[in-house]
């Protein structure tokens, strides 16, 4: 039961987050600059509730939003997987405990998202490549980004923890007895 | 004697001091010393408004009490008629912005009225920093369909490329994966435009033929070449030159004619 409530709060605070990024960050914006929480989102899932739920959750809610406002289906879906997954692998590995691990993180995760997706449009529809204003764009995102778990970094502790105790009190036990 | 031969120099600089603090206060514009009246009054007022407050209370006492009686009553009085006001106030907002839109609508029926159009409104912009996508208000069954034009009050503003029921998705020029084929309306040059990262409201013009005279101020639109976007529709206007080594390599910056962050309503061209 506890699952499912956190699964269904997981759910809403993806939608508070859309519309977070189509509303306030249209105008809250660093030089017409928006951060992209979703990436922090999905990173967050997959660092803290774990068992493949961050891949899922990034599969489907990047198909969501490419069926939403995408120019093509599936790959916000298949990026956002893979956050999911390195979230996973970077909670296996390293520890989500330092803010600034946590700081770092967010930043790879973000430049990692942002790539893939342009260059898999690069691919799809075939169009010139801009290294420069694109490099520009992702360094203010990946800051921005960076700023907003400076900011929000005590109540993605708090959250996560929770979450942790819901889908991971198994596995602990498991690790040490 | 020591110290009162001290305490007296001391005294002598004070006076000193003092006395050439008066002689340029008095020489100071008192208009110029205005700001340092607003401070002490800032200070001295409320203590002295209240004072004077506690003054007429106890020099009045008798009519005080019944005035306040009125004064309460004038007060609901003036509250209801204020809400009243704001109330009609809103009224008259809401009405004003249906006007704008009903005459944006009208002006932009007038000015295509070649073509068979149907209006609507931007309910969604893309929210990432890579794309220009934005979402409409109409869709199937206004019969909206894939590659339509979409255009608004000063020029071309992208097409259709997929539907639902109710609403459409629509790629804007300024997209990076747009591409548009143009003339440039006074030279008939024929150019590509596609949308960059750098700036909103900027394309970038490509394949400029090399016997080509590209000018600043030039106004570009659509060639209909292509099949998607009909031809004539501005586009917007040559706002810089890019010469390279090589003269085939050479692009153009354009100012489009829309401006994007400020688009809300648009027309669909259905036939």
């Amino acid at each position: 039961m506890k699952k499912f409530f956190s699964i269904l709060g997981l759910i809403l605070t993806f939608f508070m987050i859309y519309f977070l990024q189509a509303n306030f960050f249209t105008w809250f914006h660093i030089a017409g600059v928006k951060p992209n929480l979703f990436v922090v989102f999905i990173l967050f899932i997959g660092l803290f509730v774990g068992n493949k739920l961050g891949f899922v959750f990034g599969l489907m809610l990047g198909i969501y939003l490419d069926l939403l406002i995408g120019k093509t289906v599936g790959i916000s879906g298949f990026m956002l997987g893979i956050i999911g997954l390195i979230g996973e692998y970077l909670d296996k590995n390293f520890s989500k405990d330092s803010r600034i691990t946590l700081i770092f993180m967010v930043m790879g995760s973000t430049a990692i998202y942002e790539l893939g997706q342009y260059f898999f449009q690069i691919l799809r529809w075939k169009f010139d490549i801009e290294i420069l204003p694109f490099i520009t764009t992702l360094m203010v995102e990946v800051i921005f980004n960076a700023v907003l778990v400076i900011i929000l970094y005590p109540l993605i502790q708090k959250v996560g923890n929770g979450l942790e105790k819901v889908f991971k009190s198994k596995s602990v036990l498991t690790r040490y007895f | 004697m020591y110290r009162n031969k001290k305490t007296g120099m001391i005294g002598i600089m004070i006076t000193i001091v003092i006395l050439i603090l008066t002689v340029v206060l008095s020489n100071i514009d008192v208009q110029k010393m205005s700001y340092l009246e607003n401070a002490f009054n800032a200070f001295v007022m409320p203590i002295q408004n209240g004072l004077t407050y506690l003054k007429n209370k106890i020099e009045g006492n008798s009519s005080f009490f019944t005035d306040i009686n009125k004064l309460q009553e004038e007060n609901e009085e003036l509250k209801r008629k204020n809400s009243e006001l704001e109330q009609t106030l809103r009224e008259f907002e809401i009405v004003k912005a249906e006007n704008e839109t009903l005459k944006e609508y009208v002006n932009l029926k007038d000015k295509y009225q070649n073509y068979q159009t149907v209006p609507a409104y931007i309910i969604n912009k893309d929210i990432t920093n890579y794309n220009q996508m934005i979402v409409i208000n109409v869709g199937e069954k206004d019969g909206i369909k894939a590659d339509m034009t979409v255009i608004a009050d000063q020029g071309l503003v992208g097409h259709v490329i997929s539907t639902t029921q109710t609403t459409a998705k629509v790629q804007t020029i300024i997209d990076t994966a747009s591409s548009v084929s143009c003339n440039i309306s006074t030279s008939r040059e024929p150019i590509i435009v596609t949308g960059t990262l750098e700036r909103d409201s900027t394309l970038r013009a490509s394949y400029i033929p090399t016997d080509a005279t590209i000018l600043e101020d030039d106004k570009v639109e659509t060639s209909g070449i292509g099949g998607i976007y009909p031809k004539g529709i501005p586009i917007g206007t040559i706002r810089e030159v890019v010469s390279t080594k090589n003269i085939t390599d050479r692009y153009a910056y354009v100012e489009t004619a829309v401006d994007f962050k400020k688009l809300e309503t648009v027309l669909v061209i259905t036939k």
